[in-house]
């Protein structure tokens, strides 16, 4: 048949590829940009900590007030050394972790599901949007005393950071599914759950973790918040003794611990992305 | 090419001997839709009729609801009057046994090709094994033998329509519904689906309605040419198209005389004012 002919045609000239040393240039030329845009970046992380170093280093008043990298790096080593380091990361790493699961699930499931039914969906809009709007730091004081001063309190505040955006983003991923697509679905005989399950579910995934990134960062909030409220131990716990204290430098410390807690996190959930989406590789 | 003439009369054959129920009769159908309190028609007043193992193609003007058409027939969208009967009976909801294309190919790009062309089977609850074996076999079939477990973004727009095409004809329906399913492809691509398309469709003995406004493509693969007029649609005019029943070379078809006599007349039949 001609259709030989055809895909012979378009091997030939689409995925035969260029020739070996050409790719191997690109391949280098793209390292090349790549290190150029690393450099820069540490250059500037470099100049800017040498900056403040510099400034605090002969000024006892300015050091106090704004600490120096070398007395942040100085607690970092202390906070290891003496372990409270790891038992924060590690209490303010699960709460996180606990509340980002718990809330992305919930938030997630709801959102999804809301595509079965285009009533109960308008039903509940304004109701979304009224708890969307509710700054969730208000509402600690209340989670303490309904949930203790514990991990589940911390947990909870995490959990409600995170509930809206998931359910907003997956149910904004399921509507944006093309309604050709679900035509052809219907054609083809498939039942609505098959339509939901084949199609909505795996369409919405790249929503669905744009929306695990973003939440990353907002149960971290939720914990570090829930932290300040009342605690005896976790990230944000160390922040606030610190500042109360007046110990700058040990504020920044836990900042430090925080930020690399954050970049992990995420770090981590884009690992996970790539390896449920692999035709998004290509 | 020069066998043109002699196959005339197997042509004319086919169409009388075809005794049982035609697959697809559409009877005094009416649909117009509501636009800002308005009603505007979109389809007038249409008939027609697809035999067994009939090609048939519906050109008709830019906007004269061609595609609205296609989705009144797949149960998509209910007619405001007239009947739609598939083999002799009238069906609410989906036809079965029916194929459709689009021409967006819409393939799942989580899917591989085989995962794509599987979508069917796998819906109606086929073994997963059969639905595979049938799939690979479609596949090789079309020309994608070796590209099984290519994700759709790493094939190119011909390889694509492709896997729609395997995806529509593996479960092996009856009557195809195509509507301008080559019309986003190159020349070469198309003439190339457009020839083996018809191969498989005529060697299966299965009928084919091809909604375009390719007048080419409409003559090229078509037993029968219907054409539209504007809004609200009707039917204007039907051309027999005697050409023989086995075109498989599109470029030689293209260069007969015959071939450019039925072109020229359905054009002048849309009646294309330049604004």
């Amino acid at each position: 048949m001609t259709a030989e002919a055809d895909t012979g045609m378009v091997r030939s000239t689409d995925s035969s590829g260029p020739l070996p040393a050409t790719v191997a240039k690109r391949r280098w030329k793209k390292l090349r940009s790549t290190a150029i845009v690393l450099a820069t970046q540490v250059a500037i992380l470099v100049a800017f900590l040498g900056f403040w170093d510099y400034m605090t280093s002969n000024d006892r008043a300015a050091a106090f007030m704004f600490g120096s990298p070398t007395a942040i790096a100085g607690f970092l080593v202390q906070m290891a050394r003496d372990g409270s380091l790891w038992r924060d990361l590690y209490v303010t790493g699960s709460e996180t972790l606990l509340g980002f699961f718990a809330g992305n699930l919930v938030g997630t499931v709801i959102g999804l599901s809301l595509w079965y039914s285009r009533f109960v969906s308008r039903v509940v809009e304004p109701f979304v949007i009224a708890l969307g709007s509710i700054p969730i730091i208000a509402l600690a004081p209340i989670i303490i005393i309904w949930f203790g001063t514990g991990l589940i309190s911390k947990v909870a505040m995490s959990t409600l950071s995170v509930v809206i955006v998931a359910l907003v983003t997956s149910y904004k991923g399921a509507l944006g599914v093309d309604p050709d697509q679900i035509n052809l679905m219907r054609t083809l005989g498939a039942s609505k759950f098959q339509i939901f399950r084949k199609l909505v579910v795996p369409a919405s995934l790249t929503d669905i973790f744009a929306g695990l990134k973003l939440t990353v960062g907002f149960a971290l909030i939720g914990a570090i918040v829930g932290e300040f409220m009342s605690s005896s131990e976790g990230l944000g716990h160390a922040i606030f003794k610190a500042g109360s204290l007046y110990i700058i430098p040990k504020v920044f410390a836990a900042l430090v611990a925080t930020i690399a807690l954050a970049l992990v996190l995420t770090f981590i959930v884009g690992k996970i992305e790539r390896l449920l989406m692999p035709w998004r590789r290509l | 090419m020069t066998g043109a003439r002699v196959h005339e009369s197997v042509d004319s054959d086919m169409v009388i001997g075809s005794a049982s129920t035609p697959p697809l009769v559409v009877e005094h159908v009416a649909k117009s839709y509501e636009v800002n309190g308005r009603i505007s028609p979109v389809i007038g007043d249409l008939s027609l009729t697809l035999r067994e193992g009939e090609i048939v193609s519906i050109v008709g003007p830019s906007g004269c609801g061609k595609t609205t058409l296609l989705n009144t027939l797949c149960g998509l969208l209910t007619p405001d009057s007239g009947r739609i009967r598939w083999h002799g009976r009238e069906v609410s909801g989906q036809p079965q046994n029916v194929g459709y294309m689009l021409q967006k190919d819409l393939l799942l790009p989580w899917r591989t090709a085989l995962g794509n062309t599987m979508l069917g089977l796998e819906i109606r609850g086929v073994a997963p094994s059969e639905a595979q074996d049938r799939s690979h076999a479609m596949l090789d079939q079309l020309g994608l033998h070796g590209f099984a477990d290519h994700y759709p973004s790493t094939l190119s727009g011909g390889m694509r329509q492709r896997v729609a095409l395997a995806r529509t004809l593996v479960h092996e329906p009856e009557v195809l519904l195509l509507d301008e399913p080559f019309a986003a492809l190159d020349f070469q691509s198309k003439l190339l689906i457009e020839s083996d398309t018809a191969a498989l469709v005529r060697k299966s003995r299965r009928s084919m309605l091809l909604i375009t406004h390719d007048i080419e493509e409409a003559v090229s693969l078509a037993d029968r040419v219907i054409v539209l007029s504007k809004r609200p649609t009707r039917v204007k005019a039907v051309y027999d198209i005697a050409l023989g029943a086995e075109r498989t070379d599109m470029i030689g078809l293209r260069q007969s005389p015959e071939f450019s006599q039925y072109v020229r007349r359905i054009w002048a039949d849309l009646d294309v004012v330049l604004q």
